[in-house]
């Protein structure tokens, strides 16, 4: 074997092994450690701790407040969800050659690159109760009658967070549409509007499934962002009041580090990661098998 | 071949030589190598860095070196601590609050012997088993700052007891909520839910006057039963939050938004810590016109007048120090003359050292003058036995404070519900 050709070899393996070792380390055995965690009662200071077995299962599902704030995270998600079609027809119309398009990508993703804490600790005095822009807004619209106590009323709470969440996050997936429809091969278009087809036409039956995987992709970033939202609650209510706009994340954070049972905080860990993968799953056969109607693919 | 040796032979030199650069550091000397000092005060971190403390240090222990860690909040920093707790790499010098201080105490060396805790009028205090884990930088006291030309403009004096400071915020509330329907007699920050601490954590001490109630309260089974003082003080504060006192939309406004509101006069009376002056002034008020006053929690002037007093930010060694003679030095160093007096001159919060006396601002001395025969309460913060029963409880006092605005809100059924977790966590974790 030539010089040239080891070489090669050595490249391709430790190409191929520095990275796994890395994903082995960083990934894989603190994911396994969060399982072995989850089955202790470590208060993440003591060097000890015992195994209890199940126990830590069995008192997540007993407490009522995980759940009502996992309640509050479906807000978030179904809304968000409600907004990808949206966002896609945003970035149709955003593709499409219409004058001022770069400073409308530019505005529509300003909101995704501040920076969170700022966002929501500029949205707590936009909603304010005393001096709040959203009410001197109504008022100046002769709304009075609409004005709330939008981080204080437990119905409305979540909508109003969610609302911020919208707001910062709805440009990244219009961007993330404008790339992929912007990677199309542009012949296949042309050939289908020398066709005949319409714009309805061709965004269903071309672009849609020409972006199919930045869909899948958007569609799971929305699960994964709506279970583990974590800073505006925490900014804008801290949870508040009550749990009325708690989350599971922040949840999982306070039974870590406010009431130090990192036990069972790693189990509630360990129930998210499979809460994202099950719906994702459901989700991916609503839409491929129900809504698209796709056959195997 | 050849090659690969000679590549292994100089890693293997290499890491020798690392090895021998990092021994050469240990001297004989135990006033020599690096410190770490952790800590997440920003005005004291201010002060660290334009009063140049690490030059000043070093003027007295030419070999050391201090390396400060600025972490972002309190919060942060026990997050941080803790994180390091488990790996075994806690600072050499962090600070505690006296309701951290349980949770850390396994990782802190005892202080008894330094000059410094010897002179300290608070450190006693907050000793574990007779040793002292931390030495308090100031003393932090709890006062009510109010606008007196709005009190004098609606015709009400300063309270001296419980029901008369309901009556006053009532009163106020009545009469400037006639004109402004978004004025605040009583200004707490409850989106939030620390600001109602003056209530919610010194309360119960404040009617019982004693400091260390939440120890009490972990060899009991049914603490929040009728007539014991955590109910009793929880009683008077649910009775007075949901008077309306607290506005219009009290669980809507954070404490940045109270203390703007309150320099804006749109609040007459803000309960906080020593602390919050800076903060009113920053928020660009004339303060001409503000006054403070101890919160009175008796119900009659027959019962002292008690005032809560506790030792902040207590200054410890960790047991993971390599150097902690030298970190003990630093301590030392930090409460003599060479350093505290100016750090105190700059702080609103008052002296907690015996040798260097502090006067207080003329605005918070108006506290003092007003409450000649008032009776200090230490506040000993949370010991082991309480912090475990809270962990298994999640018994969070200041959420509660705030969930007693909330719709639908029970205190007898809350009360009830407490007294039944309470029972079980002590079973559960073999309290006596």
């Amino acid at each position: 074997m030539g010089t040239n050709a080891r070489q090669r070899q050595v490249f391709i393996l430790s190409a191929l092994l520095i990275p796994t070792a890395l994903l082995i380390a960083f990934v894989v055995v603190p994911g396994l450690d969060l399982f072995r965690l989850s089955a202790t009662n470590w208060d993440g200071l003591a060097p000890d701790y015992d195994y209890i077995g199940l126990d830590n299962y069995k008192k997540m599902f007993q407490d009522g407040n995980l759940w009502l704030s996992l309640r509050n995270n479906m807000v978030y998600f179904f809304l968000h969800l409600l907004m990808i079609p949206v966002e896609l027809a945003f970035a149709v119309v955003l593709n499409s050659k219409m004058r001022g398009a770069k400073f409308y990508k530019t505005m529509v993703f300003l909101p995704y690159i501040i920076n969170g804490v700022a966002v929501s600790y500029a949205f707590s005095y936009f909603f304010s109760p005393v001096n709040g822009a959203m009410d001197a807004l109504l008022a100046a619209l002769g709304l009075e009658e609409l004005q709330q106590s939008w981080l204080s009323n437990p119905s409305i709470v979540n909508f109003t967070l969610a609302f911020v969440s919208l707001w910062r996050f709805s440009g990244y997936h219009v961007i993330l549409f404008l790339a992929a429809l912007q990677s199309m091969p542009q012949d296949i278009m042309e050939a289908a509007q020398i066709d005949g087809a319409s714009s309805w036409q061709l965004f269903r039956h071309i672009q849609v499934p020409s972006i199919m995987l930045m869909v899948d992709f958007v569609l799971f970033d929305n699960i994964r962002g709506a279970l583990q939202v974590f800073d505006i609650p925490f900014i804008l209510t801290n949870g508040g009041p009550g749990y009325a706009s708690s989350t599971f994340t922040l949840y999982t954070i306070n039974t870590a580090f406010k009431f130090s049972n990192f036990g069972l905080a790693a189990t509630m860990a360990v129930a998210i990661m499979f809460m994202i993968v099950l719906i994702y799953l459901v989700q991916n056969v609503l839409i491929h098998k129900v809504l698209l109607k796709e056959g195997r693919r | 071949m050849r090659r690969f040796s000679l590549t292994v032979a100089l890693v293997l030199v290499s890491i020798a030589a690392l090895f021998a650069a990092g021994g050469s550091e240990t001297t004989s000397d135990p006033m020599s190598g690096t410190i770490t000092f952790a800590i997440w005060d920003n005005n004291l971190n201010a002060f660290i860095e334009e009063n140049d403390m690490v030059g000043k240090f070093q003027e007295v222990y030419p070999n050391a070196e201090i390396e400060v860690e600025k972490i972002k909040d309190d919060s942060e920093y026990w997050n941080s601590m803790r994180i390091r707790t488990s790996g075994g790499q806690l600072p050499d010098v962090m600070f505690n609050k006296p309701f951290t201080l349980a949770r850390f105490q396994d990782y802190l060396l005892d202080l008894s012997g330094l000059e410094a805790a010897s002179d300290n009028i608070l450190a006693e205090g907050y000793a574990v088993d007779g040793k002292i884990l931390g030495i308090p930088m100031t003393a932090g006291y709890e006062y009510v700052f109010y606008w007196k030309d709005l009190f004098e403009e609606a015709g009400v004096e300063v309270p001296t007891t419980w029901p008369e400071f309901v009556e006053v915020c009532k009163q106020l509330q009545d009469y400037y909520g006639a004109q402004d329907p978004d004025f605040i007699a009583l200004g707490i920050g409850l989106k939030d839910e620390w600001p109602d601490y003056p209530f919610m954590e010194f309360m119960p001490s404040l009617i019982n006057g004693e400091g260390d109630t939440w120890n009490v309260m972990a060899t009991q089974d049914r603490p929040f039963e009728e007539g014991t003082d955590i109910r009793t003080a929880y009683e008077r504060v649910y009775e007075l939050f949901t008077s309306g006192v607290l506005g219009k939309d009290p669980l809507g406004l954070g404490n940045d938004q109270i203390n703007n509101l309150f320099a804006a006069k749109k609040v007459a009376i803000f309960p906080s810590g020593d602390w919050s002056l800076q903060n009113i002034i920053n928020a660009g008020a004339d303060v001409s016109e503000l006054g403070t006053f101890y919160l009175p929690v008796r119900m009659s002037t027959d019962e002292p007048y008690r005032v809560i007093v506790q030792g902040d930010s207590l200054m410890g060694v960790t047991t993971h120090s390599d150097n902690p003679e030298l970190a003990k030095a630093f301590v030392e160093w930090f409460y003599s003359d060479a350093w505290y007096p100016d750090y105190l001159a700059y702080v609103s919060s008052s002296s907690s050292m015996a040798s260097f006396p502090k006067e207080k601002d003329p605005i918070l001395a108006e506290s003092d003058a007003g409450c000649p025969d008032m009776e200090l309460v230490t506040y000993g913060g949370a010991g082991d036995d309480f912090t475990a029963i809270q962990n298994e409880t999640s018994f969070d006092y200041k959420k509660l404070g705030a969930q007693m605005l909330t719709e639908g809100f029970d205190l007898d059924a809350t009360f009830e519900d407490l007294n039944t977790r309470w029972t079980e966590a002590r079973a559960k974790l073999g309290i006596e």
